[in-house]
């Protein structure tokens, strides 16, 4: 492989970038994004209290607190040696159903879906959830607010709060469920569950039927053969919450399943000099450079890279849709980036169903709730986080503090694969030099589809993902940029 | 009238928890049963559930700035933000939401929302829960600002 060198660009703080090159016919040559990194956690976690480990994880991510808090919770159970009671770990899924809820459907009505329902190329003031509910109607429009409503109830009812959970702790959960709100509860996930249905018409109507979406989606620009990786029950079905760890090949063939406990005997971390991000990979494959196919060992995690993972999911009806998502786009497995849409819609449709089969078990009003914990010693814990697999992994003092942590996030595994499709897409609509702002949003659907979560997605205002995208000619001198929010 | 002060912030990412360090010094300092004080780390369309229903919400927050000197402290009537498409990640910006709200009919959206912001060049990308220099300097011009919007 030819190494190139890429002067111009310097690890940044703050804000994503995106620097394309461009050869001397004004092609693109190469192109990288650059995203921030939150630093220093390990650091900043030790000779802490091991149990306020899932309260402070949640706040690493603005996107992502329920994830983070029971991929920690779920590594205390490991760290303190003790296996919580089966209406726990019920009680901890049913969380996570909401959280999946509230999290898909606002990535599909307000982030990804603007670009199918109003059109890669409408204008930006028109491509954004305004644009999409004046399309759609308002009546929809207070469907989607209600429901996304609702799945944020569900985690608030679970967790104590919505954005921040309090209820996970090593060996279970502080807090059961009362009549009252296993009502309340079934009310909305009844309600849900015929949004969800909705939601995948809606997909199937706007999009599937739509000639043009259907060859975008399958184009070479928005294809990435990698491998691909998930949680899965023991039926090889899509599990949120627990499972193992599976990764299939570009085929849909099993390559390896594992254990957490074994996960750094299958995935390394790859150090680029432009990026504080890590790039892992599989290590038996290993690492190739930012190439995809069989022998290079970048992987996909997230909903496509789950359902790719996976031989089906665990409730009908979503099993139905996970066929046809197949059938439709031409067998396993499915590489097309784009179809991470679709495959997170699938997604939903299972959480809503899975949530009222959890709902209705007559374990979830159950107050026993919690098992007392052992010796403190090490532990690994894994969730499938809405946007991918992540994994936490303490070791603890004998007095049960913090030693050492290390974090592997969803987005950090996802983000070769993501550059590479960046760069595929800016190869695939810049051509001789003729760059405008359809050509960025082009780009910018590329890891849209993903849903990353970048250090900048949290909280801060005014609350736009500041980008810049730089395009260089053959020279490496500037040539155009592009900014937002900036 | 019913108001709600809100400190916005991560607690663990040093100067972008700025918000949270001003709400605890404001909540030394009012005991008014019509006033409520919280915090949260949200944005958008959760940050817009959490002031429904009141008649004024004042913000305070980080904001980033490429042109204000860091630790300033503006007062921006929610208006003044400059309009943003979807962009960003994953959520939409808190105008967004309200104008979105407004669409469908929301009728809890607060007359007034007013944003305390502490200038800053950049957010931190590192882990730590002490405020910088220049930021902790700005904390009590951000206290007195909120109060001043409470007397009005």
């Amino acid at each position: 492989m030819r190494t190139v060198t890429i002067d111009p660009i310097t690890r940044l703080e703050g804000h994503g970038k995106i620097s394309i090159f461009l050869n001397d016919a004004g092609d693109v040559e190469n192109a990288y994004l650059q995203i921030p990194e939150l630093r220093g956690f390990e650091r900043f976690a030790q000779g802490r209290r091991a149990e306020d480990m899932p309260q402070i994880t949640s706040r690493i991510c603005g996107v992502c607190p329920v994830a983070h808090h029971f991929a920690s919770t779920k590594a205390l159970d490991a760290a303190f040696n003790v296996d919580p009671p089966s209406a726990a770990k019920k009680l901890r899924e049913l969380m996570y159903m909401g959280y999946y809820i509230y999290d898909h459907t606002l990535h599909f009505y307000y982030l990804g879906g603007p670009d199918f329902v109003m059109g890669p190329d409408a204008p930006p003031a028109m491509r954004n959830v305004i644009g999409v509910i004046g399309k759609v109607g308002v009546e929809i429009g207070k469907e989607v607010i209600k429901h996304r409503a609702y799945g944020q109830k569900i985690t608030a009812i679970l967790g104590g709060k919505a954005t921040h959970p309090v209820c996970g702790l090593p060996g279970g959960v502080s807090k059961g469920l009362n009549k009252d709100e296993v009502k309340d509860i079934k009310n909305m996930v009844d309600s849900c569950i015929d949004f969800a249905k909705f939601t995948l018409n809606l997909f199937d109507d706007v999009v599937l039927k739509n000639k043009n979406y259907v060859d975008l989606i399958l184009s070479d620009p928005y294809t990435l053969k990698t491998y691909n990786m998930g949680l899965v029950d023991k039926n090889n079905k899509v599990n949120f919450y627990d499972g193992k760890i599976r990764v299939t090949d570009q085929q849909g063939e099993e390559k390896v399943k594992f254990d957490v406990n074994d996960y750094h005997k299958y995935i390394a971390e790859h150090v680029e000099e432009w990026t504080y991000i890590k790039f892992p990979y599989l290590k038996s494959i290993g690492w190739r450079g930012f190439e995809d196919g069989k022998n290079s060992g970048i992987y996909r995690v997230g909903p496509l890279g789950r359902l790719n993972a996976a031989e089906g999911m665990a409730t009908p009806l979503a099993d139905k849709e996970y066929k046809r998502f197949y059938e439709t786009l031409g067998g396993r497995a499915v590489n097309s980036t784009l179809a991470f849409h679709w495959a997170r819609l699938i997604e939903l449709l299972y959480a809503t169903e899975r949530a009222k089969e959890l709902i209705n078990d007559s374990e979830i009003t159950s107050q026993k709730i919690r098992n007392p914990v052992g010796e403190p010693g090490e532990g690994m814990g894994v969730t499938e986080a809405a946007r991918g697999t992540l994994i936490h992994h303490y070791k603890l003092t004998k007095d049960g503090l913090i030693d050492k942590a290390n974090l592997i996030v969803a987005t950090t595994n996802n983000a070769g694969a993501i550059n590479m499709s960046v760069r595929d897409a800016a190869k695939g609509v810049i051509k001789k030099g003729d760059v405008s702002n359809k050509t960025l949003n082009m780009v910018e659907m590329a890891f849209r589809a993903y849903d990353p979560c970048f250090a900048c997605a949290t909280h801060t205002l005014p609350g736009g993902m500041p980008l810049e995208v730089n395009i260089y000619d053959h020279k490496k001198k500037l040539y155009k940029t592009l900014r937002q929010n900036l | 009238m019913k108001t709600i002060i809100l400190g916005i912030g991560n607690q663990i990412l040093g100067d972008d928890g700025v918000g949270i360090h001003v709400v605890n010094e404001v909540k030394k300092q009012i005991q008014d049963p019509n006033i409520t004080i919280d915090e949260a780390i949200t944005g958008g369309m959760n940050l817009l559930d959490l002031i429904l229903g009141y008649d004024k919400a004042i913000i305070i927050d980080a904001v980033k700035s490429g042109t204000s000197k860091t630790g300033t402290v503006k007062r921006i009537p929610i208006s003044d933000f400059n309009t943003m498409h979807s962009c960003n990640p994953h959520d939409v910006s808190l105008l967004e939401a309200i104008k979105m709200a407004k669409k469908l009919g929301e009728e809890k959206i607060p007359k007034e929302i007013i944003i305390i912001g502490v200038m800053m060049k950049e957010i931190p990308c590192e882990f730590g829960e002490k405020l910088s220099e220049d930021i902790a300097a700005a904390v009590p011009k951000a206290v007195e600002m909120t109060l001043n919007e409470i007397k009005n």
